[in-house]
């Protein structure tokens, strides 16, 4: 599939069709992979793909000039479709390579059960229900589902539904819809005052570093509301109370956009289970409008278009 | 100064022992992220799984967030109130990294000006160290001329040596926590000949090297190579994982908060990675990505070197393991080009 995706790359560079490629090359560290955004004919040949290959690279395509050859997962093609629909990017200026994914591995989830880090760990495969994990020599095989990411768990389309060249054969990767909603359910679960002690808890944690609206390619705004100082819509000082309003504000601003590709939650170098109110987000915007984020290009963005049979309830 | 040494098992013993009259803080993790958090009088476990934690100990410092004073007003005018923090404290455990951090960030805030939030903190801590005994893949510390067992910038120095820690006394401070107490005896000259093998092999085990000569002078060359700096900024995602989570990091930003007739003055954290961290009201000196990455590795690298003498990275590899994209500054620093060869741009 490398091969493949590799000859792909470098023919649309070489018949002048993008301008530069954003795909995935090796990462520096064991089982890392990195973006990587060229023009150079030469550099196709380290694009890769593999179960660690994480990032959204649709966030690239609004700073990336010209033409972009992108390579996109089944999230991340749906958040290229997301961001043409708000006319973030124009469908002429962006040929999608789609790369079916058989779910990304979670390091963390490997780390802990193994109770290893990642560079003490020699080899994991992803093989089919399991997966292999090499350590000092001694092979451990882990149930392939307790190792991918949530969102991978529940992913409809883990086979890209808009692209330009489909590289590989469709895939039906291993979803398990209950386990990518446990932490959800268990949310939902807790009276109110205790889902108020748990937030509490956790983005006590936060540190404002952003890495969060950094990574999302559904935030796209020039300038974040964060920053506005006049007037000052929330503190810049990482208090929880106003790290719980970031939050909140930030998920109803990618509310219809929020592909769940579960980037925010990846990133977040404190752990804050942002997911959890992303995914949220995304089944109350389901409920209420019928609307899943990143399907269909042509239909207009969520909170661009109104049908009178919608939900009333939510205009207080 | 003399060495000695303590059981593995005594630790306990002897945090509890500083821990009557000082505020002790240990390594421990909250939702499996690792930082410096007061100690329960219990739990020595982090002997076990510590590596280093994720929030560098300038934390303790210079905190990501932080209330200046307090002010209001009432009829008789403005009232102000500075928080008094007078607390005595000891850091167990901190590894030379980050202790050479601090000493970096020392520079800013004690030798620069005498900021007192940060030097009231700093002179009523006693740092204890610990030495590594298993570096992570991205640590390069070797590369900065620092080692997993540097005794440098700590007190006391505490290095496994088997079922036992040789401890070496580096200041009067350090050497005064072990005056009084039986838990530590005489380190013997074969345990000091112990150590010392454990130090030369603990220095092998940092296996990621960077070419770090003449580093400024480089990066002095390729300063206007817009067309080099906008490759390697490429990937990068602009937020503030690599510069909060820096040992030597230290920019921070001041707001008032104000409701009614009183409020509070913060500060916090902020980094050059942000896009209006250079905003003025008529320009914006950094508005393009590039050039927020070469300001990061520019300050670390070669501004930071001008001022103090001293280059602002310990090579913790915080920034390349927790970095979101995988950007990893010793690939940089070893690809920098000989000179500015195309587009010129400062």
């Amino acid at each position: 599939m490398e091969q493949e995706l590799r000859k792909e790359a470098r023919k649309l560079l070489d018949e002048g069709k993008a301008d530069h490629i954003v795909g995935f090359a090796r990462g520096s560290l064991k089982f890392t992979a990195t973006p990587l955004i060229t023009r150079e004919k030469e550099e196709v040949a380290s694009l890769v793909i593999n179960p660690f290959i994480v990032n959204n690279l649709a966030k690239f395509l609004t700073e990336v000039p010209g033409r972009v050859g992108i390579v996109a997962k089944g999230c991340d093609s749906r958040s290229v479709v997301s961001l043409i629909q708000d006319n973030q990017v124009s469908r002429d200026d962006v040929v999608i390579i789609g790369v079916p994914c058989s779910g990304l591995i979670d390091i963390a989830k490997v780390e802990q059960l193994v109770n290893k880090d990642r560079d003490e760990i020699d080899d994991i495969a992803l093989q089919g229900e399991k997966v292999a994990v090499i350590i000092g020599g001694q092979k451990t095989e882990l149930p392939t589902k307790e190792v991918l990411f949530e969102h991978c768990l529940g992913c409809e389309s883990p086979t890209p539904q808009e692209y330009d060249i489909l590289v590989g054969i469709p895939t039906n990767a291993i979803g398990d819809k209950e386990l990518s909603l446990r932490r959800i359910k268990q949310l939902e679960d807790m009276v109110p005052e205790q889902r108020w002690a748990f937030w509490k808890k956790q983005l006590s944690r936060c540190i404002r570093c952003y890495a969060c609206r950094q990574v999302c390619p559904a935030c796209f705004c020039e300038r974040c509301f964060v920053e506005e100082s006049q007037p000052q819509w929330i503190s810049p000082v990482s208090q929880w109370q106003d790290n719980l309003m970031f939050q909140v504000i930030r998920n109803i601003h990618v509310a219809g956009r929020c592909t769940d590709c579960g980037e925010c939650e990846r990133v977040c170098p404190q752990n804050i289970p942002l997911r959890s109110l992303s995914k949220k987000m995304s089944e109350l915007v389901d409920e209420m409008f019928h609307y899943q984020a990143g399907i269909d290009k042509d239909a207009p963005a969520l909170m661009t278009a109104y049908e009178p049979v919608e939900a009333e309830d939510l205009i207080m | 100064m003399a060495t000695k040494k303590i059981g593995k098992k005594e630790i306990a013993k002897l945090l509890g022992m500083w821990n009557q009259r000082l505020n002790v803080f240990v390594p421990f993790k909250e939702e499996n992220i690792a930082k410096m958090v007061r100690w329960d009088g219990i739990d020595v476990s982090f002997l076990d799984w510590y590596r280093n934690t994720v929030i560098p100990c300038k934390a303790n410092f210079l905190p990501s967030m932080e209330r200046m004073f307090s002010f209001k007003k009432n009829e008789d005018g403005y009232h102000i109130e500075i928080p008094q923090d007078e607390q005595k404290q000891l850091i167990f455990g901190i590894r030379p990294c980050d202790a050479r951090g601090i000493a970096m960030v020392d520079k800013v805030f004690t030798e620069t000006c005498e900021d007192p939030y940060y030097v009231s903190k700093r002179k009523n801590t006693v740092l204890i160290g610990l030495s590594c005994t298993n570096p992570y893949d991205s640590c390069f510390c070797t590369s900065l001329g620092l080692k997993p067992t540097e005794s440098a910038d700590v007190d006391l120095m505490f290095t496994d040596i088997g079922d036992e820690f040789l401890i070496e006394e580096i200041t009067d401070k350090g050497e005064e926590l072990l005056a009084a107490t039986s838990l530590v005896k005489q380190a013997t000259k074969a345990d000091g000949a112990k150590a010392k093998s454990e130090k030369a092999a603990l220095s092998d085990m940092v296996i990621k090297k960077v070419d770090t000569k003449e580093i400024a002078k480089k990066l002095q060359a390729c300063f206007s190579d817009k067309d080099y700096w906008e490759k390697v900024a490429a990937k990068c995602i602009s937020c503030g994982v690599c510069t909060f989570l820096c040992p030597t990091c230290f920019c921070f930003d001041i707001c008032d908060e104000l409701i009614k007739k009183q409020g509070a003055r913060y500060r916090g954290w902020d980094s050059c990675s942000f896009r209006l961290y250079t905003k003025m009201p008529m320009e914006n000196p950094r508005e393009e990505k590039w050039r927020r990455v070469r300001q990061r590795v520019c300050h670390k690298y070669e501004f930071y070197p001008m001022n103090f003498d001293i280059t602002a990275c310990t090579g913790c590899g915080r920034c390349i393991r927790l970095c979101p994209v995988n950007w990893d500054i010793s690939q940089v620093l070893s690809s920098l080009p000989a000179s500015a060869t195309s587009r010129s741009e400062k």
